[in-house]
């Protein structure tokens, strides 16, 4: 019984997975990925370990998917576009590397085959929160903390790079050089903000690029 | 007939092994962004299946910590793609082969 749940849950796992290679639209790779996190959240319930299962549905199959998924909405991504030919070895490459890891796999499966498990005694609860939490917090203490950091660096980094470009005061100057302008700061007719870029190496060739006369005084170079 | 260990070691051998083909083969960033995350997928299903076949909770805890990781990889890696995409107006990884925006 146990192995039949094993051969469909896996069967669905490995399909689901072979999805998300083979789509060319991201949206559908993105609801493949959510089937084989499904499927996996099944492995683990039949792996005792129903506690790590909910959390695989709620934070990978929720969170995680969701921000992938408003991503590609948000981009509006159209379809991978075919192979250019200077990129053409790539496919030969990924099934040869492919098969040196599946060979090297079946190598570690026949070598495993007389792997004793030899259970500890006295602990029939694993995977149950009530397990899990005590470890948590007391031997597993300091790889906790380090992921609170690792988060924490995560927000940061995630504002840093998802806010927009701030605009500049009126009396901002332009530095010498390769750049990129914002509009407002190139053409004094723009809208102020108008976050459109120009990229120049100095502003009066951002003026030439977009054919505009007068450069505003400050934002001369000295 | 119960499920032996080895078969859950091959089950997550085969997610890893379409994991890093993926990676490879897609051209799209997202694609390979999602790839990434099936491999992590495939090293904590082996996490599990250890620790419920020699009965320790130590490989559940890890994959908790994995989770975390991928959780924070998903909110820089996101930001990181749509800084580029404002760049490029691209998510072709070839259009980002330069590292100046």
């Amino acid at each position: 019984m146990l192995a039949l749940l094993f051969i469909l849950f896996g069967a669905l796992a490995i399909g689901c997975a072979l999805a998300v290679v083979a789509q060319r639209n991201p949206l559908y790779s993105a609801i493949s990925l959510i089937g084989v996190f499904i499927s996996l959240a099944c492995l683990y319930v039949m792996l005792a370990a129903p506690f790590i299962a909910a959390v695989q549905v709620i934070v990978y199959a929720g969170a995680i998917m969701v921000l992938v998924v408003f991503v590609i909405m948000l981009l509006n991504v159209e379809q991978e576009e075919r192979r250019r030919t200077r990129l053409r070895f790539l496919v030969p490459t990924a099934v040869v590397l492919a098969a040196i890891l599946i060979a090297e796999v079946a190598f570690m499966l026949v070598s495993v085959q007389d792997f004793r498990v030899i259970p500890s005694e006295g602990a029939p609860d694993i995977g149950v929160t009530h397990s899990i939490g005590p470890a948590l917090f007391t031997h597993y203490l300091l790889p906790f903390e380090i992921t609170s950091i690792l988060l924490l660096m995560a927000i940061v980094g995630a504002m840093t790079l998802a806010r927009r470009a701030r605009l500049l005061p009126p009396n901002a100057r332009v530095v010498p050089g390769a750049q990129q302008l914002p509009l407002s700061i190139v053409d004094p007719n723009a809208a102020p903000d108008d976050l459109r870029v120009v990229e120049a190496d100095t502003a009066d060739e951002a003026a030439r690029i977009l054919g505009i006369k007068g450069l505003r005084n400050q934002s001369r170079q000295d | 007939m119960e499920p032996q260990l080895s078969w859950y070691l091959a089950l997550s051998a085969v997610l890893f092994t379409i994991g890093v083909a993926g990676v490879i083969i897609k051209r799209n960033i997202i694609a390979m962004f999602m790839c990434i995350e099936l491999m992590l997928n495939a090293v904590n299903l082996t996490f599990v299946a250890f620790a419920s076949f020699l009965q320790d909770v130590t490989g559940q805890l890890f994959v908790f910590i994995v989770m975390t990781v991928a959780a924070a990889e998903a909110a820089v890696g996101l930001g990181i793609i749509i800084a580029i995409f404002r760049n490029r107006e691209s998510l072709d990884v070839d259009d980002a082969s330069i590292l100046k925006l």
